[in-house]
């Protein structure tokens, strides 16, 4: 277990985190409810041009439907702008290294992973990709699909919001959210990382002579202004096939604390914006209790092995728990920056990984996190709330069979998209083709694969070992899917919110109050353990009764 | 039609009640719940129906194993039969449960209807031929339109009618809320439920008894095709949401099994499939809806719709009238207050005297005061040829003007209470002094008093005695007493009402009437607050006696000085604040806000106009039952939810029963997950009866619902979810383990 100076840090950490998002909340609600403030002078001249070229209405409010096909459109617009850079990488500028083109299926994975915000990564991004890719393609889609991600969030939030007209302006929310946040945030943290030692150049990779007297290339680039995208917009992709494992992007324990800290920043920051925006600060307690309750839960499992153990591939820098503890972080925010090699973790540290993977809102991924905290808090009202004697309602609106359709919809995605291709993926052979062994060890990373995928985390066990067309193609749909899925179902209960009944809730359950937290933990629990048990239990579960034995017998 | 005692009626059904479970099951119910079994009749259930999908499948591959090879075995038919027993007896419970409830709803609604017949209308038989005219005993709902019918002095209007012949004052105040009767001349329309006060009447119904409100309500409930609630709807959705879930995981497994070659046993993962479906759920579901409303039979009550049934659980306030709902219908006289320079005596003699032919029940309340007190009139003997004054709206005062004779003693000995005793003593009282033609002209001349013919009276010896409100006496008198305003007000700041009395033009006192509450009303009124439902009370009284009432049985929010029209914005303000309003209603001015309000209860004895715009009817016309129809409402959204949440919860327990025998050949180290020791069979049989059993073991509990008592939402949330949820968690660990044990030692599987 934790040594108490351990749990120290890390209650000092949560501490940070929760006080710098309280107050970046505040900020984040007056960027999307359009309080004028003292920025405006500097920021809306920057805007007012940006609307102006492409022709979008500000004050235009939109219904679900056009919100969400506005980001749908606008990402694959984004997506088609990668696909060609990567595919013809080779022949433009900023390749010192003279990489060569991507195949298309690679390319068609790394678009839709970048755009979807799951940053999986089938290359070694030093070994394949140019500075102009890196800068272009893969920097751009770090910023729209966390721009995409929390608008969509904001949006859903609009919708509870009472005497609500509409859901917002996609594009407005949009071009804010790069302007004022994470343009910002970023050349903040960009500056502070790169003051803590991670590189940021344009120049080549310089070769240096060793102390034994060989030489080595040193790769560098422009790393600290992807690192901070990458946590900040829970991304997760990296400069380094190695992500933050590699030393130049997280080259010391600060670092690696500083990075931590960036990745939970925006998802907790969310869960007070959405009391703060609908007008009643306490709705953000269940959205608050309910991640970190969780998050609790998932250290708890990931520690239970008395010492955490160092396997192969976890790095020595950090230890046993710095990497696990990022691993937690980085699966419940689902961003999916990793710091060391996921297969020298404990089985339990990678079922704390799955949980945070398969819950998805601890916090989660920014936007998209506090949409499925609502969605599992309307289920659970739902499912416990008719044992009060009254129709369950959510902030004094009913629960109509709609929403529940539509929550169900959302919900069964996610198995869906994960159990069927793990399927095919062992029936069809792909499994063994990269080497992967039909055992409980090499069922979990196949499984790792594809709930990584659908839960647009994009940590994984095979990184470039996994460019095969199957999974290159299969897990490009799945991270669609498992993106705009969901994301229109949950938009569409927010938007058929506004204009709904309100009763004045004064009789109805208090979901801002304690037990309700507690119940609505054991929901999502109940919720998550009912539709993946077995599927754990042939995966992480079996290898930790089998002390990694690499076979299922 | 006759309104029969909530009592009787509680008699009826309460023994009925606790046997209607047991009595419904016969073997009509066993033959209809077998019919039931077919694929057909289930697709509306498809939980149930993949259920017995399944059971098709074990049963193929008991009979032949070598079919789906190599997920089956040919040394396990045994079990196979087994598990496919168990299966169809699952779906069996299920509909067993449907028709227990659909016999029972149906006896209910049977006993309601006899109800409702029992009411009688004198019909006219005209025989043509001898132009003679023949009255009969009919049952009302016998009664069809065209039918001519005799209508005297108390009867109820049965149904609507025309008048044809016959003049007649009807009170229509259910209608109009005008308590001052009218009059009813041929051409006039009659309308169910008013009272003719005087006279006789012929009217020709003009409507068929069937398509009556009631009737078309009962009929509605009655259909198995009954529509959905929203609840109803939700909760199907969630079930069709898991349902698909458990698919996706079951056809996972199978393909992981094959794919990874770990030996799974198609029957076990079938069996596995079926312990996950909410089938607990998906069994009940239909019956708990349905036995919703028969319990709401039972008290006496149709309703339109499960859907109002459902609404009246998340009512958020309700409006009460507080005459007939909170107090009895009338204020009780409690005290004569004598003015300077007369007495108590005096005071209690004249009321008696004024109030002697007021038949309401306040006139009634008088008399029994005056005579408890021994104050009996000496001019007693001469009220049989006394001038009365009926109650009038403009005068707003009623009385009497008589000659003073001879004083007539009553019998020693006091009238203790209740207007039986009373009418008993003056029947005597009519017998002994004088005829009843005697009584019969003064009581038609007194109908109409405008008439000529009057007893000679000698001015000398003439007495004028008037009573009513204050005020109107004030304005007819000269000379007011000193103390008058005081008194009056003093008794009105105790809630109370005070009517004048007059005599000869001087007022000689005051008598205070008291508003007697409903038994039990305060409880009832305190358990709603106790829910968070507002109660709100709807008075045509002044503030103060308003106020009183109110504080009283513990109302915060009342409108006094109301009118029946006032109901209406009530409601739509209420509902404006996002509340959901429940109210009563009989009268005609009723109907807009009974239309409104989210729950409307109408009286059955109301109009049908009241009838029609609520979405409920009580058939023994008590209001306060609309706080057991919240009640009521309530208690079925619990025993959906607990039985749903249970059915969800159960599915953990599933899990580590099956689980680790899935793979057992292939994966003995999942074997760690066995927490319960189960054996390989009997695993698997366990879970499957559990999963069966638990149908027929909630069936009382979603016929009679969750029990509760009235407390705050939290609470109630907090505890049922511990009952339901925590214990739907733990319960089938216990269950199964038994059930192993049990299955161990009779058949050492």
């Amino acid at each position: 277990m934790l040594q108490p100076i351990q749990a120290l840090d890390l209650v000092l950490l949560f501490a940070v985190v929760l006080v710098s998002s309280y107050f970046l909340a505040s900020y984040i609600v007056r960027i999307y409810t359009r309080k004028p403030s003292w920025l405006d002078s500097f920021f809306s001249p920057i805007e007012n041009i940006i609307y102006r070229v492409s022709g979008v209405d500000q004050d235009r409010t939109m219904g679900w439907k056009e919100y969400f096909l506005s980001a749908l459109l606008l990402n694959i617009v984004q997506m088609l702008i990668a696909f060609i850079i990567l595919v013809f990488q080779s022949r433009l500028p900023l390749n010192p290294q003279h990489f060569s083109a991507l195949s298309w299926d690679l390319a068609f994975n790394t678009v839709v992973s970048f755009a979807t915000n799951t940053n999986l990564q089938h290359y070694a991004g030093e070994k394949t990709l140019s500075y102009f890719s890196q800068m272009t393609a893969i920097q751009f889609l770090q910023f729209t699909s966390a721009a995409t991600g929390i608008s969509c969030g904001v949006a859903m939030v609009r919708g509870f919001v009472t005497n609500s007209k509409g859901l917002g302006n996609f594009y407005v929310d949009f071009v804010r959210s790069l302007t004022r946040l994470y343009f910002p945030l970023c050349f903040v943290a960009s500056i502070i990382l790169v003051y803590l030692g991670v590189p940021q150049t344009l120049g080549g990779y310089s070769t240096v002579r060793t102390v034994e007297g060989a030489t080595q290339s040193v790769l560098v680039g422009p790393v600290a202004s992807l690192v901070s995208i990458m946590q900040l917009g829970t991304n997760g992709g990296g400069y380094y096939g190695a992500n933050s494992a590699y030393p130049f992007q997280n080259p010391t324990p600060i670092t690696n604390l500083a990075e931590i800290f960036l990745m939970l920043l925006i998802p907790t920051a969310l869960t007070f914006v959405f009391g703060q925006m609908i007008g009643k600060r306490r709705e953000s307690i269940p959205v608050v209790a309910g991640a970190y309750s969780l998050f609790a839960i998932d250290l708890i499992i990931a520690f239970i092995p008395n010492q955490v153990q160092v396997g192969p591939g976890i790095e020595t820098r950090f230890g046993g728990f710095m990497s696990t503890f990022w691993t937690v972080v980085t699966t419940s925010v689902t961003t999916g920056s990793v710091n060391s090699n996921l297969s020298g973790m404990h089985p339990l540290a990678i079922l704390s990984a799955f949980m945070g993977m398969m819950v998805q809102s601890i916090p989660g991924g920014k936007g998209v996190g506090l949409m499925y905290m609502i969605m599992y808090i309307i289920i659970t009202i739902f499912i416990v709330g008719l044992m009060s004697g009254r129709t369950p309602e959510y902030l004094g609106m009913k629960i109509t069979a709609r929403d529940v359709k539509l929550v169900m919809l959302a919900f069964l995605i996610h198995p869906l998209i994960i159990i069927v291709p793990t399927v095919v993926a062992f029936a069809s052979g792909a499994a063994s083709a990269i080497g992967v062994s039909s055992s409980s060890i090499g069922y979990t990373q196949i499984l790792y694969e594809f709930v990584s995928s659908a839960a647009n985390n994009g940590s994984d066990f095979f990184g470039a070992s996994a460019n095969t067309l199957f999974f290159n193609v299969s897990t490009a749909l799945v991270m669609f899917v498992g993106r705009y899925g969901p994301l229109a179902c949950l938009l569409a209960i927010s938007g058929s919110m506004i204009g709904r009944k309100r009763t004045s809730g004064s009789s109805s359950i208090r979901t801002d109050s304690l037990p309700f937290c507690v119940v609505l933990v054991a929901s999502i629990l109940l919720l998550v353990v009912l539709t993946f048990f077995p599927f754990l239990a042939l995966g992480p579960i079996l290898s930790y009764y089998q002390g990694h034995v690499n076979s299922f017998a | 039609m006759s309104s029969i005692s909530s009592q009787t009626l509680e008699k009826r059904h309460a023994p009925n009640d606790k046997m209607s479970l047991w009595s419904a099951i016969s073997g009509k119910t066993l033959l209809d719940s077998l019919l039931r079994l077919s694929p057909i009749s289930l697709v509306s259930n498809p939980v149930m129906l993949i259920t017995e999908i399944v059971f098709f499948i074990v049963a193929a591959l008991a009979i032949d194993p070598t079919l789906f090879y190599p997920l089956a075995n040919e040394g396990e038919r045994a079990y196979y039969v087994d598990i496919a027993i168990i299966l169809i007896i699952t779906v069996w419970f299920s509909t067993f449960s449907d028709s227990l409830a659909e016999t029972q709803a149906r006896n209910t609604a049977n006993s309601l209807r006899k109800l409702e017949s029992e009411s009688t209308s004198k019909k006219i038989i005209v025989d043509e031929k001898e132009g003679t005219k023949k009255i009969v005993e009919t049952p009302s709902s016998k009664l069809q339109k065209g039918d001519t019918i005799l209508l005297e002095k108390n009867d109820v209007v049965p149904i609507d009618c025309d008048v044809i012949a016959g003049i007649a004052m009807v009170d229509e105040s259910l209608l109009t809320g005008e308590s001052t009767p009218v009059r009813k001349a041929p051409g006039d329309q009659l309308i169910g439920g008013s009272r003719i006060i005087s006279d006789s009447l012929t009217a020709r119904v003009n409507v068929n008894p069937e398509d009556t409100y009631v009737n078309r309500l009962i009929r509605l409930v009655e259909s198995s095709k009954r529509p959905k609630t929203p609840n109803e709807q939700a909760i199907s959705i969630l079930l069709i949401g898991l349902t698909s879930i458990f698919t996706t995981v079951i056809l996972g497994l199978l393909g992981l099994s094959i794919a990874l070659n770990l030996g799974a046993d198609l029957s076990v993962l079938l069996a596995l499939y079926v312990c996950l479906l909410p089938t607990t759920i998906g069994a009940l579901l239909p019956s708990i809806g349905l036995s919703g409303i028969s319990r709401l039979y039972a008290i006496g009550i149709v309703a339109k719709s499960g859907r109002a049934v459902e609404t009246a659980g998340d009512t958020d306030s309700i409006l009460l009238d507080k005459t007939g709902t909170i107090t009895v219908g009338n204020r009780q006289a409690v005290e004569f207050i004598p003015f300077e320079g007369h007495t108590e005596k005096e005071v209690g003699e004249n009321a008696f005297l004024a109030s002697w032919h007021d038949d309401t029940p306040e006139g009634r309340s008088i008399i029994r005061l005056a005579y408890e007190h021994g104050f009996i009139p000496r001019e007693l003997n001469s009220l049989s040829l006394a001038e009365s004054y009926e109650f009038s709206a403009t005068t707003r005062t009623s009385g009497v003007k008589i000659r003073a004779g001879s004083g007539f003693m009553l019998p020693k000995g006091g009238l203790k209470t209740g207007g039986r005793e009373r009418s008993r003593f003056r029947r005597k009282f009519v017998q002994e002094s004088v005829t009843e033609e005697m009584v019969r002209g003064t009581s038609s001349s007194s109908s109409q008093f405008s008439s000529q013919e009057q007893p000679p009276v000698s001015p000398s010896e003439e007495v004028e005695i008037l009573k009513g409100a204050p005020d109107s006496i004030r304005s007819m008198v000269k000379t007011v007493p000193r103390d008058f305003d005081s008194l009056v007000e003093r008794i009105s700041k105790l809630g109370d009402t005070s009517i004048a009395i007059e005599r000869n033009g001087e007022i000689i006192g005051l008598i205070r009437l008291k508003d007697v509450l409903k038994p039990e009303i305060k409880e009832k009124i305190q358990s709603v607050r106790a829910m968070g439902i507002r109660p709100m009370m709807i008075t045509g009284d002044q503030p103060l006696t308003a106020k009183t009432i109110a504080e009283e049985v513990g109302i915060e929010e009342y409108f006094a000085q109301a009118k029946p029209e006032d109901k209406y914005e009530i409601v739509q303000k209420q509902q404006s604040q996002g509340r959901v309003v429940a109210m009563i209603g009989d009268g005609t001015n009723d109907a807009p806000a009974l239309a409104v309000a989210d729950v409307g209860l109408a009286m059955n004895s109301g109009t049908s106009a009241a009838k029609e715009a609520a979405n409920m009817v009580d058939m023994e016309s008590n209001p306060a039952k609309i706080i057991d129809v919240v009640m009521l409402g309530k208690q079925l959204l619990m025993t959906r939810g607990a039985i749903t949440a249970f059915s969800i919860a159960n599915d953990v327990a599933k899990y580590f029963a099956i689980v680790p025998v899935l793979f057992a050949a292939s994966i003995p180290q999942l074997q760690a997950l066995n927490i319960l020791g189960l054996g390989l069979h009997s695993a698997v049989l366990s879970a499957l009866i559990f999963n069966a059993i638990i149908i027929p073991a909630l069936i009382p509990l979603s016929m009679k619902g969750v029990s509760f008592k009235p407390t705050d939402t939290m609470t109630l949330f907090l505890k049922n979810t511990l009952i339901y949820g925590l214990g739907g968690v733990v319960a089938p660990f216990a269950g199964i383990k038994l059930i192993d044990l049990i299955l161990s030692y009779l058949f050492h599987i």
